[in-house]
């Protein structure tokens, strides 16, 4: 294991330098070290999810449907954000329940672009279905609080077994809560 | 949950629209078969079908378990996995290989296998039958189960273990049905070869239940890996024939819903009629979605899904190191 800082690393990985031990970093992953710390952990194990959960159908729909006139996809390495025409990074979620993980998720998605392509933009987290946009902006406070994130993401992905079970009140629309739970 | 459906009649499956049909080779008496809430399809009769068929189920992930000469399950045509783990598969060898963790494993089967099966002596000897040794039996078998035991030891207590059970069958059920030995291939009675079939039921639903998650269903702990072709389905059958054939069994014959004349005799050779299947799989179905409430889950799953969460439980233990519990009756 190296010792050198996890945010170093991922950028290292994100530019093609050549790097020992590369770690990498999504938008997902970022979003669920926000909200579930065991679900960040089957994420990055590849579980699959179960793909029918009715809260899966949903995002997955929601995300397709909207803004599908002004949207282009941008892949870059580990992140694959969704640009508006007029320049924006838009993160689109079915609804306006757990903020913060949406926000770390743009957050990062903008940090990225800043750090490892240099291009600064602005974000807009989207909730078509009630009709509603927040800005995002990535002040020095947020890019700080995402590399924070980012070694977190890191100390959590690196052990060998994940957290244990908490109970949230959101654990029962989880489409790992089966799995977790049994 | 989804169900199973069940075709004994001759005939052909095809796709009619987004549906499906069957089509009954002495007639054109068609039936549509709502794909929906589809689980999988038993295929008992001689059933036609085509490619088109075929990416419709698939795209629906839809099974098809096929029974074949004597109602022997033959194999099963699965839909492709919508997603594949490499590390599943990589860890599943890795227990297989380290010995003391594949005993960990063999043995909590084996000790959830005697637990379902005293669970079911345990019921009866409530219900004025003398089961008082089998029960005894069952926990000195229990109590030699132990971790550190050869692999095939722990096989010989659960066969052990198993031939107590199967004295209680005696004293269960009327004496026409006595079990003086299991046997099979074929069986040579009405008893055992109501066994048979129940328990390849349960096998069909495992590799079912197996393929919903990404495990490779032919690596496996207490059977012998590709000893037959999903053994990992023979592991987990073990903890659900006494809930779910078992019983089964025991509620149609004491209730004289199957009865000598679901039978055909041949030569060596007893086998259920196609009466006597309809009978068996249609209480075999029901059990499936009787449900019962889950301590963890904090609902209440069917039966069915219990042995889809039994592969969960599985799959979580090879990935995560966290302990496996194997499932042992609780109601």
């Amino acid at each position: 294991m190296t010792d050198t800082d996890p945010v170093d690393r991922l950028l290292a990985t994100a530019r093609g330098e050549p790097v020992d031990e590369p770690f990498r970093v999504t938008g997902v992953m970022m979003q669920y070290y926000h909200v579930c710390k065991r679900e960040l952990w089957f994420e990055s194990r590849d579980l699959e999810i179960d793909r029918e959960n009715p809260t899966v159908v949903r995002g997955t729909r929601v995300d397709d449907t909207a803004y599908s006139d002004k949207r282009e996809n941008l892949n870059l390495g580990m992140i694959s954000l969704d640009l508006l025409d007029d320049g924006r990074v838009v993160e689109v979620k079915p609804s306006s329940t757990l903020t913060e993980p949406a926000e770390m998720q743009l957050s990062y998605y903008l940090w990225y672009l800043d750090r490892v392509a240099d291009i600064e933009r602005d974000g807009v987290l989207a909730h078509p279905r009630e009709r509603s946009r927040e800005p995002v902006e990535l002040t020095d406070e947020r890019a700080e609080e995402v590399e924070m994130a980012i070694r977190g993401i890191h100390n959590i992905v690196s052990q060998s077994s994940p957290p244990p079970a908490e109970e949230k009140p959101f654990c029962d629309s989880c489409a790992y809560h089966d799995f977790c739970w049994c | 949950m989804d169900r199973n459906y069940h075709v004994f009649s001759d005939g052909r499956l095809e796709r009619s629209d987004d549906t499906l049909r069957l089509v009954p080779e002495d007639g054109d008496d068609k039936k549509y078969i709502p794909i929906e809430n589809a689980e999988a399809f038993f295929l008992h009769g001689q059933i036609d079908f085509n490619t088109r068929l075929m990416s419709f189920l698939n795209d629906r992930t839809v099974a098809l378990h096929v029974f074949g000469w004597e109602d022997y399950y033959s194999g099963s045509v699965m839909p492709k996995r919508g997603q594949t783990s490499g590390k599943t598969v990589v860890n599943q060898v890795r227990a297989y290989e380290d010995s003391q963790h594949r005993r960990q494993l063999a043995a909590a089967i084996v000790r959830g296998s005697i637990h379902n099966m005293r669970t079911n002596a345990v019921y009866y000897n409530g219900r004025d039958h003398d089961l008082d040794d089998v029960i005894e039996d069952l926990e000195a078998a229990a109590a030699r189960v132990d971790e550190e035991l050869p692999v095939d030891e722990l096989l010989g207590t659960e066969a052990t273990a198993k031939k107590a059970y199967y004295r209680s069958f005696n004293e269960i059920l009327p004496r026409e049905f006595q079990l003086t030995q299991r046997e099979y291939n074929p069986p040579p009675n009405e008893i055992n070869s109501l066994i048979s079939f129940g328990n390849s039921l349960v096998y069909a639903n495992c590799v079912s239940a197996i393929r919903a998650t990404a495990l490779d269903p032919t690596i496996s702990y207490l059977h012998e890996p590709g000893e037959r072709r999903y053994s990992l389905s023979l592991d987990l059958a073990d903890l659900f024939k006494p809930v779910l054939a078992d019983r089964v069994l025991f509620r149609l014959v004491n209730r004289n819903q199957i009865s000598e004349t679901d039978f055909e005799t041949e030569l060596g050779s007893c086998l259920l009629n196609e009466s006597g299947r309809k009978t068996y799989t249609k209480e075999f179905e029901e059990t499936l979605e009787r449900t019962v409430e889950h301590p963890a889950l904090n609902r209440k799953v069917s039966y069915q899904y219990l042995m889809r969460l039994e592969a969960y439980k599985l799959k979580k233990h090879l990935l995560t190191g966290e302990e496996y519990d194997p499932f042992q009756r609780w109601w």
